[in-house]
């Protein structure tokens, strides 16, 4: 095992240069993700890596869905240092590490089209209400198996089920090596389990800053699909593979700042601070919105179904497990907000700014969020939830798309280069699986008709 | 005696003129019973729907009589005729006409003679009290006092029925919303050398704190304090203004207020009903201040049995409505999932809290109880380790045993 942080604190230029010789690491992959959040990098030797870390190494952001037109192509790759990893494998017998990168124009100015440039301005934009604010994941995902020739099937031989213990089960072995390989690169895992689902799986990481949680949610989907092949199975993020599984979400937990002792000592038994309960309002208040970026692809909204405890309304809880918004009793005064409705083929920077300007907005402009919802949120009828004026979550990505124009918070967390280069993406994407004739369909009106 | 007599056509035109030179140029009822004053060489008091001086003007001027009050109120109930105002003891002493703004009843408009020998001249003072009730009834210039008098007669029942609070609240320009959630507050021990100066920032407070989006707040002084009525069309609105108000404490510490703030809040309750929550924000505010101590803003909800044993004479079917209302979550529970729930409370309180021997008397394992106390806590809202809780759940478990709940 490897740890590359020393002390806890993040390298510098001197010692990533170190490192890199320290473990024969000969190629360097210069990570970042395009809008829709997939995982892209150029590779580099090691004996170029000083030029990386001057910012000097570019590529052709054109050929990059949603980046740039071609005249403005070109675009420089930043290296956040405290990122700096080295994969627990090799490729080809050649050690290798990662930089995950920040874009920037030929200029050097940031540009408004990256997604982790993007959460970094909604991190600093929020900074006067959420600073101190940590966050930590629940990521589920399945651990398919792969027919003869390599293709990914939605079959597990495992039959397991919540927090089975297996010790055959080539996902439970997998799943162990991922953990390993998460914690050598310095994610910290909190626990990791079976899911509900055959072939799903749970992992759990600690309280990390909202930047590293969004690196580690890519992390994550990367190592995961690295270590099953090497298993023989495939691993998915797909939010819900079939209908007859449970679906995958990733669970993000924000840990709000310390109530100060003087406001503690005002707060009865089992209050929640007026910041908590703003955050919550501000959270529902915005949800319908940010399901696009937190739900971005058509088979996010198989998901978000009354089953299997998928929030389908703005609903906050204490316990239910089905509710949108959950917040557990404080502990020593500080509460922890779990967001539910995400899924983890969301682009987790987009997903973290849109989150964190609703946070945001609700505490600055004291949106409270109605009382709690006791019992299960599926047994709400129709007066209920208009009584409580409880929305619905988008039921499709149209809909959840319209919900995002209509929402000036949500955009401008996004910045207008992301919010239409996503929106137009996700239309196309959306009048695509429109026009598909899908297997259901055939199934069902293939012979009748 | 007081002459009634009618002026002659020119003089009544040429002083109607005058009127509405007046009102047009913004005068107000003052300037417009300053200029009755003059005609008629007499003390002109014009006072609102509850005896209220809004202007008194002119010379040998006076209130019009507590004792009269009811008297003239009742003779001009039916009609605008002119009523003799009687100063015991002393006979006549002037007439008073009702004040009116569209069919609603602003007040009344008195006239005092100088001298006996004065002209009282009715079409005058009638058509003084109909500018009157223009300028009081218009939603500009004095709209704000206006509308404080409107929520004034609401809270003291003045409105014999709903209608005619509903006309009323609109002739004054306001837009009543279907439900309304009283909030008293107080702030205790402030020295009086600030006190205007800090009931000014409490108000501030209170109002930053409370604004709802759904309307405007009406704020009433009550005593050392505010009632803020505010409006609450949906339940959730009423859940935020009962959160909201428990806060107001928190964020005058913030804001270094530097006193005690003691306040409730009363139950949601429609428009015309308002009185209903004003006056259990103000029971549960008394409630907050005797039993809970320190600084804070108690929901007439959270408060249990306490509101009754306040009143100090509860009904019948106050006690059952009380004691339906804390157990139907358990109940409505308990009939959903099949669950036992109410028996389990209710051993529990019976073998003196003791998880163990409640245990053995349901047959259940001792962490089964402890589970379902959880859910009792949960679903309820009510919270077994608090003496004040356990005497609302141990109340309402009485009264139910004692009015077998209907199946």
């Amino acid at each position: 095992m490897l740890s590359t942080h020393t002390n806890g604190k993040p390298p510098n230029k001197r010692e990533v240069l170190r490192l890199v010789k320290e473990h024969d690491v000969r190629y360097i992959r210069l990570s970042f993700v395009d809008i829709l959040g997939i995982s892209k990098n150029v590779m580099i030797p090691a004996n170029e890596l000083e030029r990386a870390l001057d910012g000097k190494v570019t590529f052709d952001g054109g050929s990059i869905d949603g980046f740039v037109r071609g005249e403005e192509a070109d675009m420089m790759l930043l290296p956040d240092l405290s990122t700096f990893a080295v994969y627990p494998w090799t490729a080809g017998g050649h050690q290798e590490a990662r930089l995950i990168c920040n874009i920037a124009t030929p200029d050097g100015e940031p540009f408004e089209g990256d997604p982790r440039t993007t959460l970094e301005r909604a991190l600093d934009d929020a900074s006067d209400v959420l600073t101190g604010t940590s966050t930590a994941l629940e990521v589920e995902f399945y651990l398919f198996d792969v027919d003869a020739d390599g293709v990914p099937t939605t079959g597990s031989s495992d039959s397991g089920s919540y927090f089975d213990i297996n010790e055959s089960d080539r996902g439970e072995t997998a799943r162990m090596e991922i953990v390993t390989a998460l914690e050598s690169m310095g994610i910290q895992v909190a626990s990791a389990h079976h899911e509900h689902g055959a072939g799903q799986h749970e992992i759990d990481v600690k309280e990390m800053g909202l930047l590293e949680a969004a690196d580690a949610l890519i992390t994550i989907r990367t190592v995961a699909k690295h270590i099953a092949v090497r298993h023989g199975l495939h691993a998915t993020f797909m939010p819900k593979p079939s209908e007859d599984l449970a679906g995958s979400g990733v669970h993000i937990y924000f840990t709000l700042p310390s109530v100060a002792t003087e406001a503690a000592a005002e707060l009865h038994d089992g209050e929640l601070a007026e910041d908590t309960l703003f955050a919550i309002g501000g959270l529902l208040e915005h949800a319908p919105a940010f399901t696009a970026i937190c739900n971005p692809t058509v088979n996010s909204y198989k998901r978000l179904v009354a089953a299997w405890d998928a929030p389908i309304y703005t609903v906050w809880s204490h316990r239910s497990a089905n509710s949108l918004v959950r917040v557990p009793s404080p502990e020593n005064g500080r509460s922890r907000i779990e967001v539910r409705s995400a899924d983890p083929s969301c682009n987790p920077y987009l997903a973290m700014a849109v989150l964190v300007a609703s946070l945001a907005h609700g505490q600055r402009g004291h949106v409270l969020p109605g009382d709690p919802l006791t019992g299960s949120t599926y047994d709400l009828n129709d007066r209920e939830r208009e009584r409580r004026r409880i929305r619905t979550l988008p039921k499709s990505l149209r809909q959840a798309l319209l919900e995002l124009d209509r929402d000036l918070v949500v955009r401008g967390a996004l910045g207008d280069h992301i919010y239409h280069a996503f929106r137009d993406a996700k239309f196309a994407e959306y009048e695509r699986y429109r026009r598909a004739v899908h297997p259901w369909e055939r199934d069902a009106y293939l012979r009748v008709y | 005696v007081i002459d009634t007599a009618v002026m002659s056509g020119d003089e009544l035109i040429e002083f109607a003129e005058g009127l509405a030179r007046i009102a047009s140029t913004g005068g107000g009822p003052k300037a417009l019973a300053a200029h009755l004053a003059a005609l008629l060489d007499s003390a002109v008091l014009v006072e609102d729907g509850e005896w209220r001086h809004v202007a008194l003007t002119g010379a040998g001027g006076r209130s019009v009589p507590a004792s009269s009050r009811d008297a003239i109120a009742a003779a001009g109930k039916d009609g605008d005729t002119p009523v003799v105002l009687e100063t015991p003891g002393t006979g006549p002493s002037g007439i008073a006409v009702r004040i009116r703004g569209g069919d609603a009843a602003m007040g009344w408009l008195s006239v005092f003679p100088s001298t006996t020998s004065a002209d009282g001249r009715v079409g005058a003072i009638r058509l003084t009290a109909a500018a009157i009730g223009v300028e009081l009834s218009r939603d500009a210039g004095g709209g704000k006092n206006r509308r404080k008098s409107f929520w004034d007669r609401l809270i003291a029942r003045a409105y014999d029925d709903p209608i005619e609070a509903k006309d009323d609240a609109a002739a004054r320009g306001i837009t009543l919303a279907a439900h309304y959630l009283a909030v008293a507050i107080e702030a205790e021990g402030l020295e009086e050398s600030v006190a205007t100066a800090k009931m000014g920032d409490l108000r501030r407070i209170c109002l930053e704190t409370l604004r709802s989006g759904s309307g405007d707040i009406a704020v009433l002084e009550r005593g050392g304090g505010f009632v803020f009525l505010c409006p609450a069309p949906l339940e959730v609105d009423a859940a935020n203004i009962r959160t909201a108000a428990t806060l107001i404490p928190r964020t005058a510490t913030k804001t270094h207020f530097g006193a005690k703030i003691v306040g409730g809040v009363g139950r949601a309750a429609e428009a015309v009903a308002a009185y209903r929550t004003v006056d259990e924000a103000r029971e549960s505010m008394f409630i907050a201040r005797r039993l809970f101590g320190g600084s804070r803003v108690m929901p007439y909800d959270d408060l249990g049995i306490y509101p009754l044993l306040l009143r100090g004479g509860a009904t019948s079917g106050e006690l059952r409505s009380f004691s339906d209302r804390i157990l139907a979550p358990l109940r409505a529970y308990d009939e959903k999932h099949q669950t036992e729930l109410i028996r389990t409370l209710r051993l529990y309180f019976e073998v003196g809290q003791n998880v163990k021997t409640a245990a053995a008397e349901l047959s259940v394992h001792r962490h089964t109880v402890f589970y379902r106390l959880r859910q009792i806590a949960e679903i309820s809202g009510h919270d077994l380790d608090s003496a004040h809780d356990q005497l609302t759940l141990r109340t309402a478990m009485a009264i139910d045993a004692l009015n077998p709940h209907e199946r």
